[in-house]
């Protein structure tokens, strides 16, 4: 029943909203929580429980219990008590089978009991072996609290904000609106966050509010993520104040979580918020001042407050709640039956120290006030208002609570539950936790892990002291996984030339964290221009590093298996980066343009990798080198195909003849007027250049370098193509044909590495394994039908490695590919099966060397 | 039903600690009880004591996100972990307790060609090894998942997956609990709260352990301390190619029935299931720097939030009710070591990473008869030490849901 108006109410009844509940529309003020609205309506059943489905409504109004949870424009087990109401919600009961007042799945509270103890699943569905599917299916029907994927899901955006700020003030009650004033007054910035929404018009000189805000945890370097309307702030502040109070925990009794029974704290919120009458009747159990205010305020409302108990002053009675149509109606007193629709109860206030205890504070347990509190924070933590433990505590737990006194109401977990636990052998609070399953709720231990680590300790005999508390861990709250994630932004790289592909129709795919062009509408024609015309390929995602110092030779040579030392200025080499084990990471080119002065380009995705890695081998053998990463500084082209050079010479005056600019070589000079490094390589195996340029002019030296090619037939060409042309060399693309183990030794690059040259990155490993022989070999092979590349090779039936590559010829219409095979296969024409699965085998056979134009004339000319 | 009205205890607590035991596990997860239960179950060797210096199923044996697959890369690994599902399949029936083993399938996603390639291969040895297991189309995924977000709208668009029906989930409590139960019947001594605060040799054996409830002898000495394998060979002098690094996972609050597969996807890094109970449970990858420290992050949950909200767009307002976290020690290629060491009388288990609690029957079967009749199961003689000098790595890093 709601109240005349107030002074101090949060309502504001000039506004009304409406909302709908189960398809029936309720009327609320702007101010209002969808729970007081519900509430003041009349509801009192609001849930049903997870294990027994017993009625629950709101018992602390606060956000702390289960007893609320609805669904709300499709967001499951929201707590509609602290969920303010913005008008057009469509809200809806869960946790139910039948209706919030008939709930077959009641039966399970009732017959339950003595067949469905704690851990009684542990004990079922063993035998026979097959029952347990359908026993596990028809569990899963019965559990889970909310739906997701039906109803209206209302469309949200989340997204972050990095803040940085002096001191981050946790908690808007009394003492942290006190701390905040006080540390603005002294001219430092303040961030003031409370999970409430009722704090959001407060307003104190020089603080920022931002209510409601929930302070999810306190991370490594005092971060703390705040959760509010729609964004996560992630919060840096050279000092927080946790002034997160204590909570009011469940009195342990017959009864404890029926609708009607409710905390002190639910009472003042009620009347003192929203101007609600919580009762018509009421008991109240008195633990504290705040029940005792709270039954001021009942009478104030026009409560009739038939009998006030004060269990601080004789022992706690024996108290069993007793219900009508799953509402409180009556509560037995010694024996003594008083008829009423409301009973204020709890055992007093624990302190809220999960984020303290994050933070790294040590707890310990208070015997006399019976309460765990924080001590020792950590340096720039500190902590205000009843978390310290002042002015909080919790009554001694009276004996046999009985048989329906919940102590943890989430996971409808009974004093007795834990008793019976302690008596099976889980004596210590964490694997009575797992067990039992008490604090694994949504409240995650706020109303029960107090009285659990109690009852506990009196079941084994050790001490509360001695029993500790469980991990506090984050989230504080129960957090919506999109909110947690934030807007869905994955960084992709372009090159400069990203935009000159999609004009020209590219297909994109990733390759790592690149989008690159796959084709651009016809791999086939792009392979053929590379074999008869011209194609021009963008390789600007290659890594380039520049290398230079007295030390640089020394260096290189010390990194790479081959001679370095002997590659002359203007002259490219190709190069295998190598682990300590020997094992391939990475392949490239080094590139001399200087005495001292290198450019080493890795693959596509290696660079981070070698830079890092080239850095360490560099500081560890002290070395003066220097790195410049110009991976994206400059931007690289691949031009080839027979009529290469002739495109070549209409951009540059560079001498490209094949006396002057021979295989291998490099030269340096302007291309399309932008200067440019030029080298002629030949990954895809026809005539080629590789051009590197600065990326500021890369459209205008592409767009030159087309204009040039036109009337040769020119096209871009893509991944797919290159795929396709660097396979019919038998070029290997490391990550694709290379594994985690792969070595040169396996690749037939043996004769590369420099074996007298002293000490290389991985030549002892190399060493060994050159001289017991590698046990298998990458090879080329031709078939008789085309694998899937991962597809199984088969010797003798049996596994002997797999396709890394395989691809229809474009030259020959034959299908080749790469492959590993046992070392003793790895000769010309040795035969070998392809798995193709389901049965199918294919014919193949080893092809040594390249499988188009063998002897390089084409690539060299 | 007698069992289920009147459970009786699991275990005895509170026992004294002898002076000597005829073998001493260090590590009260789920390897060392396994291997105590199958030491006497199998070998009738019973004066046994496994020492866990918290509770038992403290560490990575009551954090993991309790899967059970067998579908590796190598022979050698989808074998030696298929061995092990076959043992869980009958688990429940041999420790008369319910660990709740289901059958629900594991789907590894494959978001590039790439990815399809490794798929294809890992079916091919699976199925070489009559391990169910197959790539599956795009249309086959949204059927089997309809959940799950197969439109081009995502960042890496599925393209298909790695289908393993025998993959199972079920409650890892529980397998620590039943082995616990099993082996103290049998008369195996359970110490928890007994830590190992050091281990003195003498020649090439171990002659005492020293424990911070006195100091005790024994003929054998086992380490299945996994994430603290790297601190109890050091007491030995014995350094294992292995860094240790923290991985963590979290969970929903329970909802109505969603996912029936579990679900991984390498190139999201996460893998995530739908409990009995109805609550997600998700893991990631690890933290690339080796610490012990075991603080959650807030990136992780991050990220992994991003990346499952974009595979179930329909969890979007589900709500992570706890992260936690745990230790993985790691070897060079993702494949445990289980091996008699340099002194004769004490053996590792370790290297465990991401994959040792689907291993722990087969582990505790193949370790126990290590240690009473020091013959090497051919399963696990590939794992053995001296592959680090010789070349002959088992690498599983693909399979291992671990990029780095």
């Amino acid at each position: 029943m709601r109240l005349p108006a107030r002074d101090g109410e949060a309502i504001d009844r000039t506004q009304t909203r409406t909302f709908t509940f189960d398809g029936k529309q309720v009327e609320a003020y702007a101010g209002d929580t969808i729970g007081s609205a519900l509430y003041a309506d009349g509801r009192r059943i609001f849930t049903r429980s997870f294990k027994y489905h017993r009625p629950r409504g709101l018992s602390c109004a606060a956000g702390n219990c289960a007893g609320c949870l609805m669904e709300v424009d499709g967001e499951p087990s929201v707590k509609v008590c602290t969920r303010p109401v913005e008008g057009g919600e469509v809200v809806r009961s869960q946790t139910i089978s039948g209706s919030l007042e008939r709930d077959p799945m009641r039966v399970v509270d009732h017959v339950g009991g003595p067949v469905t103890p704690v851990g009684f699943y542990y004990r079922l569905g063993i035998r026979p072996k097959v029952a347990w599917p359908h026993i596990e299916r028809m569990l899963r029907r019965m559990t889970g609290l909310g739906r997701v994927g039906e109803g209206p899901a209302k469309e949200r955006r989340s997204d972050v904000e990095n803040r940085q700020i002096d001191v981050l003030v946790i908690g808007a009650g009394r003492s942290g609106q006190e701390a905040a004033a006080r540390h603005a007054a002294e001219g430092k910035g303040v961030i003031l966050v409370d999970e409430r929404a009722e704090y959001a018009s407060l307003a104190i000189e020089g603080v920022e509010v931002i209510a409601p805000g929930t302070a999810l945890g306190v991370y490594e370097g005092k971060l703390v993520p705040v959760h509010a309307d729609g964004l996560l702030y992630r919060v840096r502040a050279k000092k927080i104040v946790v002034a997160t109070g204590a909570i009011d925990q469940p009195l342990l009794f017959d009864g404890n979580d029926l609708p009607g029974v409710m905390t002190p704290s639910a009472v003042h919120r009620l009347v003192g918020l929203w101007s609600i009458r919580p009762g018509v009747r009421a008991v109240v159990l008195a633990a504290d001042e705040a029940a005792d205010q709270a039954a001021e305020l009942l009478r104030e409302a026009g409560t009739l407050v038939v009998e006030t108990i004060d269990l601080r002053a004789a022992r706690q009675p024996r108290v069993k709640a007793s219900a009508k149509r799953g509402v409180l109606a009556a509560v037995e007193i010694d024996g003594r039956k008083i008829a009423c629709d409301l009973l204020v109860a709890s055992a007093g206030r624990q302190p809220a120290y999960s984020l303290l205890a994050q933070s790294g504070a040590g707890v310990t347990y208070d015997a006399e006030k019976g309460i765990f509190a924080p001590d020792q924070l950590v340096e720039g933590i500190e902590a205000v208002g009843s978390v310290t433990g002042d002015g909080a505590a919790v009554l001694a737990t009276p004996e046999g609570a009985g048989r329906r006194a919940f102590v943890c109401p989430c996971e409808d977990v009974t004093a007795k539950d834990l008793v019976r636990a302690v008596g099976e052998g889980f004596e210590d609070i964490e694997i009575a936790k797992r067990y039992t399953t008490v604090t694994m709720g949504p409240c995650q231990g706020r109303l029960c892990h107090l009285h659990s680590v109690r009852a506990l300790a009196r079941a084994t005999g050790v001490g509360e002291e001695a029993l500790g508390t469980t991990t506090a861990r984050p989230p504080w709250q129960p957090t919506p996984l999109g909110d947690v994630g934030g807007r869905r932004l994955n960084p992709g790289k372009r090159t400069a030339l990203h935009d000159v592909h999609k004009r020209a129709g590219a297909s994109y795919v990733w390759t790592g964290v690149w989008r690159r062009p796959d084709h651009y509408g016809d791999a086939a024609a792009e392979i053929r221009a590379v074999h008869e015309g011209v194609g021009l390929m963008d390789v600007s995602t290659l890594g380039k590093l520049y290398v230079s110092g007295p030390d640089a030779e020394a260096f290189l040579d010390g990194v790479f298996p081959n001679r370095i030392s002997t590659l002359k200025i203007d002259r490219v080499r190709y190069g295998i980066f190598n682990t300590e084990s020997g094992r391939i990471i990475d392949d490239g080119t080094i590139i001399r343009v200087g005495e001292n002065d290198y450019l080493v380009t890795t693959s596509s995705g290696g660079v981070d990798q070698v830079y890092e890695a080239f850095l360490l081998w560099i500081a560890e053998r002290e070395l003066r080198v220097d790195i410049v990463n110009v991976s994206g500084a400059l931007s690289a082209v691949s031009l080839s195909g027979p009529r290469a050079r002739e495109v070549l010479a209409r951009v540059t005056d560079v001498d490209v003849t094949g006396e002057a600019f021979k295989f291998l070589d490099v030269r340096q000079g302007p291309v399309a007027g932008m200067p440019a490094l030029l080298m002629r390589i030949g990954f895809l195996g026809e005539l080629g250049y590789e051009i590197h340029f600065p990326s500021a002019s890369a459209e205008h030296v592409w767009d030159a370098l087309m204009a040039a090619g036109a009337e040769f037939g020119i096209v871009p060409l893509g991944v797919e193509a290159l795929k396709a042309l660097r396979l019919e060399k038998g070029h290997i693309i490391v990550g694709i044909d290379t594994d985690s183990e792969t070595t040169m030794l396996e690749c037939g690059m043996g004769p590369m590495i420099a074996w007298d040259k002293g000490e290389f990155i991985g030549n002892e490993a190399l060493g060994r394994i050159n001289e017991r022989g590698a046990d298998r070999a990458l090879v080329g092979f031709v078939a008789d039908a085309l694998p899937n590349e991962g597809t199984a090779i088969l010797v003798g039936g049996e596994v002997g490695g797999r396709v890394t590559s395989a691809r229809r010829s474009a030259v020959s219409g034959q299908v080749i590919g790469l492959a590993y095979v046992p070392a003793d296969l790895g000769e010309e024409g040795a035969a070998f099966e392809l798995d193709l699965g389901e049965g199918r085998r294919g014919a193949a056979k080893v092809h040594i060397g390249a499988f188009y134009d063998p002897d390089g004339e084409r690539m060299r000319g | 039903m007698k069992d289920l009205l009147r459970p009786g205890r699991m275990w005895r607590t509170g026992l004294p600690l002898k002076k000597r035991y005829d073998v001493v596990i260090i590590g009260g997860g789920v390897q060392g009880l396994a291997t105590a239960y199958y030491l006497a179950k199998n070998h009738g060797i019973t004066d046994v004591a496994v020492l866990e210096k918290s509770y038992i199923g403290s560490g990575g044996s009551g954090r993991n996100t309790a899967i059970v697959r067998s579908n590796y890369r190598t022979p050698e690994g989808a074998s030696f972990y298929q061995a092990s599902l076959d043992l869980y399949d009958d688990l429940s029936a041999e420790l008369d307790f319910n660990i709740m083993l289901t059958k629900r399938g594991v789907l590894s996603l494959a978001h590039s060609e790439r990815a399809l390639a490794t798929a294809t291969e890992r079916a091919s040895v699976n199925q070489k090894l009559g391990i169910d297991s197959r790539v599956i189309g795009l249309d086959e995924v949204r059927r089997r998942v309809p959940a799950l977000n197969t439109s081009d709208d995502v960042t890496w668009p599925v393209m298909g997956a790695l289908l393993h029906p025998g993959g199972a989930i079920l409650r890892h409590d529980a397998v620590v609990w039943g082995y616990g139960r099993g082996a103290d019947r049998r008369g195996v001594e359970i110490h928890p709260f007994t830590e190992v605060t050091g281990l003195d040799t003498s020649g090439d054996r171990v002659t005492k352990i020293r424990t911070s409830r006195g100091d005790i002898e024994a003929g054998t000495v086992l380490s299945a301390t996994a994430g603290w394998s790297s601190g109890i060979c050091k007491m030995v002098g014995l350094r294992l190619p292995m860094k240790t690094y923290v991985l963590q996972a979290f969970v929903t609050e329970p909802i109505r029935p969603l996912l029936v597969e579990t679900v991984v996807s390498t190139q999201m890094r996460l893998y995530v299931h739908q409990t009995t109970r109805g609550e997600l449970v998700a893991g990631a990858e690890a933290e690339p720097y080796p610490t012990y420290q075991g603080r959650s992050t807030l990136t992780f949950i991050e990220s992994i939030s991003r990346y499952l909200v974009e595979l179930f767009p329909a969890i979007r307002d589900v709500g992570i009710l706890r992260t936690w976290s745990g230790l993985c020690d790691v070897t060079p290629d993702y494949s445990p070591i289980i091996d008699r060491t340099p002194l004769s009388n004490f053996i590792v288990s370790a290297g465990w990473g991401t994959y040792g609690f689907k291993a722990a029957p087969i582990v505790g079967v193949t370790v126990a008869k290590m240690i009473a009749t020091d013959r090497v199961d051919p399963l696990i003689e590939p794992f053995g030490l001296q592959r680090f000098t010789t070349d002959r790595l088992v690498s599983e890093a693909a399979s291992a849901a671990m990029s780095h």
